[in-house]
């Protein structure tokens, strides 16, 4: 057999540069890796430095180990940037700052209120309440430990002790501050009407550009409720045009728009927000609205958030969760069993909203008893979830 | 707030200040927590994986931004390696029954995720003794970041567990976190030693640069001085075959009596003999002494490569109750690599035996950079 001499010339030549291909590519092997990757060059810039995420910034840190006049703002700016940025590791740095402050025999009750506000922003709230009532048995009248429990209660629905408190903190604040408290319970207690009206009143002239940000999202929050959609509207736009960065409204004001089908108006009210979880999720569902291709991307990042919070045991984000898998994902059974143990978490009204939403939507109305229940119970009157 | 401090001074406004100057626009990615994604595959007393951190989190632990401009590049990722792997030595520890293993890195890479990009460190741990349960201590960013969390994914012998590390300052955290390990079954460890035996001979180009050096003029005959093509199949094929048995049945030989503690060679040796070996079957096709019976230079030489493959398994380490499965495995894992090769290359050389390219080009020329390929190899070794 001499099937080399019969070969045609060009198929010799195929067979060379296969031949070559074959003994190359043992040669290339070890060099097929999966994901990770070597950049094309030093100048590839890999990451932003944020403020405060930097080395030389712990020189600063290392200063309010010993003192704590140095590690209560710089613990208060970090959560701070939390706030703003949506950005939990700031909640980690203040951590760091504080916990030579927390490790004493005797905490520093300033320390002990900042350490509970970062449980609180993490959603440990029963932790939260317990470091608390260790900052106000040092300091039984600190008002930002009255008024963050009274905040507390509230996020729990245990809104007679939120009272309380409210009653508390009113001893020692300005009778409008106290009265935003003491209203925002009587609004989800039966009195909702008179809530609203009663702090519409109010007339912020000389309040703190905080305090102001805080009548108009209560405001804004009770006109939903009151399915008085206008209303509501405006009152976010103003608290927005005094603190663009308040992300709590910009979302509440997004959900008010997707609500009334006008996705486009969300998105641009959501533009360059998506580093924000929750402000994430409202893009996600405007472009479903929109059958916008980016979703995909979206959905792909909540996620993967979604999975490292969960990995980790943490709930901070359980109700966005809840509302991705009813709204996104369309997994009505998971979002149940999502929004069920959101329920036993926290009890805001968006949290019966989403559970409700869930049970109708996998077909098991009975599994919303415990949100209508205690909407019942309290007399929370909500014309979102009445609609429904 | 601080009633009993009566001011902040100057000094502590100024640090806050300087931290708030930082300010930079907020970056697209969706925010996750802080967390290091650690990877970890155990065969028997070896260790393999890698650590992943946040280029944030890596700034936070050793410092990547020389130039201060509030961005890291890829040329400070790679000065500030030797810094990282410090810092990941003195803050993640593996231990096992003989204590802490011997940790060693590998060159650092980039993996992009949806939360951005990641720094990525390869890192290989000599435990010793093959391994039934691990301890692993992280303390990765405990200091800087308390809510640093490290997503641990354990392999084992076909097991895979997962787990959140770190996190704990008290006093129940220190020590680290043990971790019991499936033992294998003798199927198990079969199937994964003749992977590690494939993976092996197709990796580790030399023994194959060896064994085609040996196997191009297979399918020639050297007729007065002059290579011309087999006439036939049957020659071309008894050759092929001549050569792939004496140096299978060589190198099995000579594993097994390393693998079993019988004989052993220093490393180094062994290598820079193997390099030799190549070096010697390239140039024999380039100035033709041994034409007829290359299978005992296949032999020969295949006895020191079996050392080769013996200090890749010693590495592994065999596991307890499955020491001669395992061998036997990763030696048919070597020997089934090898002929896929060999029926990969082997009928194309057929064909092509008759043209001038084979004979004039592949011949001389392809045998001499194999030659020089392995005088690189054997210098390097050589001098260690």
């Amino acid at each position: 057999m001499t099937a080399g001499d019969a070969l045609p010339r060009a198929l010799r030549a195929k067979l060379t540069v296969l031949v070559t291909l074959a003994l190359g590519s043992v040669a290339l092997l070890p060099a097929a890796h999966a994901t990770p990757y070597v950049p094309s060059s030093d100048n590839v810039v890999l990451a932003d430095l944020p403020a405060g995420a930097r080395y030389r910034d712990l020189a600063a840190r290392r200063l309010a180990q010993a003192r704590l006049d140095v590690a209560v703002p710089l613990a208060q700016f970090y959560i701070q940037q939390s706030r703003l940025s949506g950005d939990l590791r700031y909640l980690g740095y203040a951590d760091a700052v504080l916990a030579p402050w927390l490790n004493r025999r005797e905490p520093a009750p300033d320390a002990l209120v900042l350490h509970a506000t970062i449980q609180q922003s993490r959603h440990e709230f029963s932790a939260a309440l317990m470091t608390l009532e260790r900052a106000l048995a040092a300091r039984p009248n600190d008002p930002q430990a009255l008024l963050t429990r009274a905040t507390i209660l509230r996020v729990l629905g245990r809104y007679a002790q939120a009272g309380a408190a409210c009653e508390q903190f009113a001893r020692w604040v300005e009778p409008t501050l106290a009265a935003l408290c003491i209203q925002g319970v009587r609004g989800l207690t039966g009195q909702l009407d008179s809530a609203y009206a009663e702090l519409r009143q109010l007339s912020p002239q000389g309040w703190l550009n905080t305090e102001k940000s805080w009548l108009y999202s209560e405001l804004g929050e009770m006109a939903v409720r009151l399915g008085l959609d206008a209303d509501a509207q405006r009152w976010f736009q103003q608290d927005l045009n005094l603190v663009p960065t308040d992300s709590y409204v910009r979302a509440a004001y997004a959900d008010l728009l997707l609500r009334q089908g006008r996705a486009g108006e969300a998105l641009t009210l959501l533009q360059g927000q998506e580093s924000f979880e929750p402000l994430l999720l409202r893009i996600a569902l405007a472009q479903k609205q929109l059958h916008d291709p980016r979703l995909a991307q979206s959905s792909a990042r909540l996620r993967a958030a979604f999975a490292a919070e969960t990995q980790r045991a943490e709930s901070v984000h359980r109700r966005e969760q809840a509302r991705f898998l009813l709204e996104v994902e369309n997994q009505p059974q998971l979002a149940l069993a999502t929004a069920s143990q959101n329920w036993s978490l926290q009890r805001e009204p968006d949290d019966a909203l989403v559970l409700v939403a869930a049970a109708r939507a996998a077909g098991d109305p009975a599994a919303a008893a415990p949100a209508l229940d205690f909407m019942r119970r309290a007399d929370l009157r909500d014309a979102r979830v009445s609609a429904r | 707030m601080s009633a009993h401090k009566p001011w902040p001074t100057m000094l502590s406004v100024m640090a806050v200040m300087a931290v708030m100057a930082l300010l930079a626009g907020a970056p697209a990615e969706a925010h996750i927590a802080s967390n290091g994604f650690l990877s970890l595959q155990v065969t028997g007393s070896h260790v393999s994986g890698a650590l992943e951190l946040a280029i944030r989190d890596g700034e936070l632990a050793v410092g990547l931004d020389r130039d201060r401009d509030g961005k890291v590049n890829w040329g400070e990722l790679r000065a500030g390696q030797s810094s990282l792997q410090s810092y990941v030595s003195g803050h993640l520890a593996l231990i096992g029954v003989d204590g802490v293993c011997k940790v060693s890195f590998g060159p650092l890479q980039v993996n992009e995720r949806v939360d951005g990009n990641y720094l990525w460190l390869p890192l290989n741990a000599d435990c010793g003794t093959a391994l039934e349960r691990l301890t692993i201590d992280y303390r990765v960013l405990q200091d800087e970041d308390p809510s640093h969390r490290g997503l641990l994914t354990l392999s084992a012998h076909g097991e895979v567990q997962s787990a959140v590390l770190g996190g704990g300052s008290g006093a129940g955290a220190a020590g680290g976190r043990l971790f019991e390990l499936v033992q294998p079954s003798p199927w198990s460890a079969f199937i994964e030693y003749l992977r590690a035996g494939i993976w092996h001979i197709w990796s580790g180009i030399d023994h194959l640069l060896f064994l085609l050096s040996l196997l191009l003029p297979a399918v020639l005959v050297r007729r007065q001085g002059r290579w011309e093509a087999v006439p036939m199949a049957a020659p071309a094929f008894a050759n092929i075959v001549k050569v792939v048995t004496a140096f299978t049945l060589a190198h099995s030989i000579t594993l097994s009596l390393a693998a079993f503690d019988l004989v052993r060679l220093p490393g180094r040796l062994t290598e820079s003999v193997i390099a030799a070996s190549i070096i010697i079957a390239a140039l024999n096709n380039v100035f033709p002494r041994v034409t007829e019976g290359r299978w005992r230079i296949a032999f020969a030489f295949g006895l020191l490569h079996g050392f080769g493959f013996a200090s890749v398994l010693a590495e592994m380490g065999l596991p307890k109750g499955a020491r001669l499965v395992s061998l036997i495995a990763f030696n048919l894992g070597v020997e089934a690599g090898q002929l896929a090769v060999v029926l990969a290359v082997m009928p194309l050389a057929y064909l092509l035996r008759s043209t001038a390219f084979y004979r004039r080009a592949l011949m001389p020329w392809g045998s001499s950079a194999i030659a020089a390929l392995a005088l690189i190899w054997f210098v390097q070794r050589a001098s260690g």
